[in-house]
């Protein structure tokens, strides 16, 4: 018996994200290591340099609608009569002092004291995973669209601003290439707990055992709501299972053959 | 239809007319900052031109480039890319930077501008350093008559390539100090403390998360061990 915990839009959301930052990741890896052997391969694969950006572009300008496709969600889904609780809820994404509490008691308890905390339906990982590209999204997005129009930019801005939005696009790249190609990676899937792949994501359910072990007061409160029932669904099928561990694990692969690359071939690049 | 109507009908259409030849026959207030349109109408500006702009030619909208008008925007100039005069050599400004440099005819640019060879348009673009900078003599950056003056880079430089290049937008550092140097700190602060930013955020989220996750891991690991001990103990006794 699985329950159920992402709708088909949020999977496909994510799917979204999933093939639109790997393309970015490797086109914009192969610009900025155009220099060395690897990138200039990498650029190839794309169809050479020029061809590296203009996909890096037209991606990036999908993933640009993306977001407000994605806002326009978010606003729908917000339960407006019942504000408060919406967006300080326990359903809720937005941080809150139990997240604290519960980065504290889940620390100690690594080091072996106390009991392990009890969470609910958002972890603070899965709330930092989801605000780290939200947060993200934009800053990539303004200085990606002040280099794609240069020239417009300069009618309001100085000339050195495009220096400052080629910098920060590149390092707001790294900082996101690096934590979710390691930490988002080893944390969801790698980790005992999760491991081979953690299938929320991918089937929109999850082992009742598994939910029960790391998410307690999430299943408590809803066997106290009496919405348990409503919630569990069949076990994916087995085919489904496999398509889906497959391509998480291409994509993992992927993710961490650039990482790795882009880590040897940095002395050979400067950052702007 | 009586009369004040029947105006105010008319003074719409002409309010309407008057927009439509706003939008479609007079310069757009997009296009302030540009030059000229086309290249063959700027070749003809190039042969004619003094090669010295008036301000309202080259101005961004919203901010004079490198041109400093007393009391306005100085919030800016701290974060700007700014250099002091002591960083700013006095062969910048000759006719001849490289005046009574023993051995020049026998050197390459690189042997002596070795940071600057290392930029951009060099590197991606595979141009040459005289492809801008032009051939003997080259004149200092700021030199009054020099290509390169800011005055009339735009023109004379950037729009070789960049078709539409404002003063602005030559206002671009291409030999930009590295983000982490004193001189990126002094002379182009915003770079620098964007550069402290963002290094603080990645390492502050790395040496958080990576530790943390392993150590949960490791945990993890155990916890899951024993709980299956456990389990296996469990059934045992009531098997």
């Amino acid at each position: 018996m699985n329950i159920k915990r992402f709708s088909v839009i949020d999977r496909l959301f994510h799917l979204f994200v999933m093939l639109t930052f790997l393309t970015m990741a490797a086109t914009g890896f192969g610009r900025v290591f155009v220099v060395t052997d690897w990138g200039r391969g990498l650029c190839s694969l794309f169809g050479g340099y020029e061809a590296c950006g203009s996909i890096h572009r037209w991606v990036g300008i999908s993933m640009i609608v993306a977001f407000f496709v994605h806002i326009v969600y978010v606003f729908a889904k917000i339960q407006w009569r019942n504000l408060k609780q919406s967006i300080f809820g326990p359903d809720s994404l937005v941080p809150n002092l139990q997240d604290l509490r519960h980065i504290g008691k889940r620390i100690l308890w690594s080091f072996g004291i106390g009991s392990p905390p009890e969470l609910d339906r958002w972890t603070y990982w899965e709330k930092f995973d989801y605000w780290a590209v939200f947060w993200g999204m934009p800053l990539l997005a303004i200085t990606g669209l002040m280099m794609m129009y240069p020239m417009e930019t300069c009618l309001f801005v100085p000339g050195w601003v495009l220096n400052l939005a080629a910098f920060l696009h590149k390092a707001e790249a790294i900082l996101a290439v690096t934590f979710i190609f390691t930490v988002h990676f080893f944390v969801q899937h790698l980790r005992p707990s999760s491991f081979p792949l953690n299938q929320a994501m991918f089937s929109g359910s999850v082992p009742m055992e598994e939910a029960s072990s790391e998410k307690p007061a999430w299943i408590a409160r809803l066997e106290s709501e009496g919405k348990l029932e409503q919630a569990t669904v069949v076990a994916p099928s087995l085919p489904f299972r496999v398509a889906y561990l497959i391509f998480g694990y291409s994509v993992m692969g992927v993710g961490v053959y650039l990482l790795i690359n882009g880590i040897v071939y940095s002395r050979y690049v400067t950052l702007h | 239809m009586n009369v004040a109507q029947c105006r105010k009908n008319v003074g719409i259409c002409i309010v309407l007319i008057g927009i439509v030849d706003l939008l479609l026959f007079q310069p757009s207030a997009l296009g302030q900052g540009e030059e000229s349109a086309s290249r063959v109408r700027r070749y003809k500006q190039y042969e004619v031109s003094t090669g010295y702009y008036e301000d309202y030619e080259v101005k961004p909208r919203r901010q004079v480039p490198l041109v400093g008008t007393v009391g306005v925007k100085r919030w800016l100039k701290g974060l700007s890319y700014n250099l002091s005069p002591a960083t700013v050599r006095s062969r910048s400004f000759m006719p001849d930077s490289h005046y009574g440099v023993k051995f020049y005819e026998k050197m390459s640019c690189e042997s002596c501008h070795v940071e600057q060879a290392h930029n951009v348009h060099s590197l991606r673009a595979n141009i040459t350093c005289r492809q801008c900078h032009g051939p003997e003599p080259i004149a200092g950056i700021y030199h009054y008559f020099s290509p390169m003056n800011p005055v009339r880079r735009h023109a004379y430089v950037c729009s070789k390539c960049h078709e539409g290049a404002s003063a602005s937008y030559a206002a671009y550092v291409i030999h930009e100090p590295s983000a982490a140097s004193p001189t990126a700190k002094k002379g182009f602060a915003s770079l620098y403390y964007s550069y402290w930013l963002m290094l603080i955020l990645l390492v502050g989220t790395l040496a958080f998360f990576i530790p943390h996750s392993f150590v949960v891991g490791v945990r993890e690991f155990f916890w899951k061990r024993k709980k299956a001990q456990e389990d296996s103990s469990h059934e045992h006794q009531t098997v």
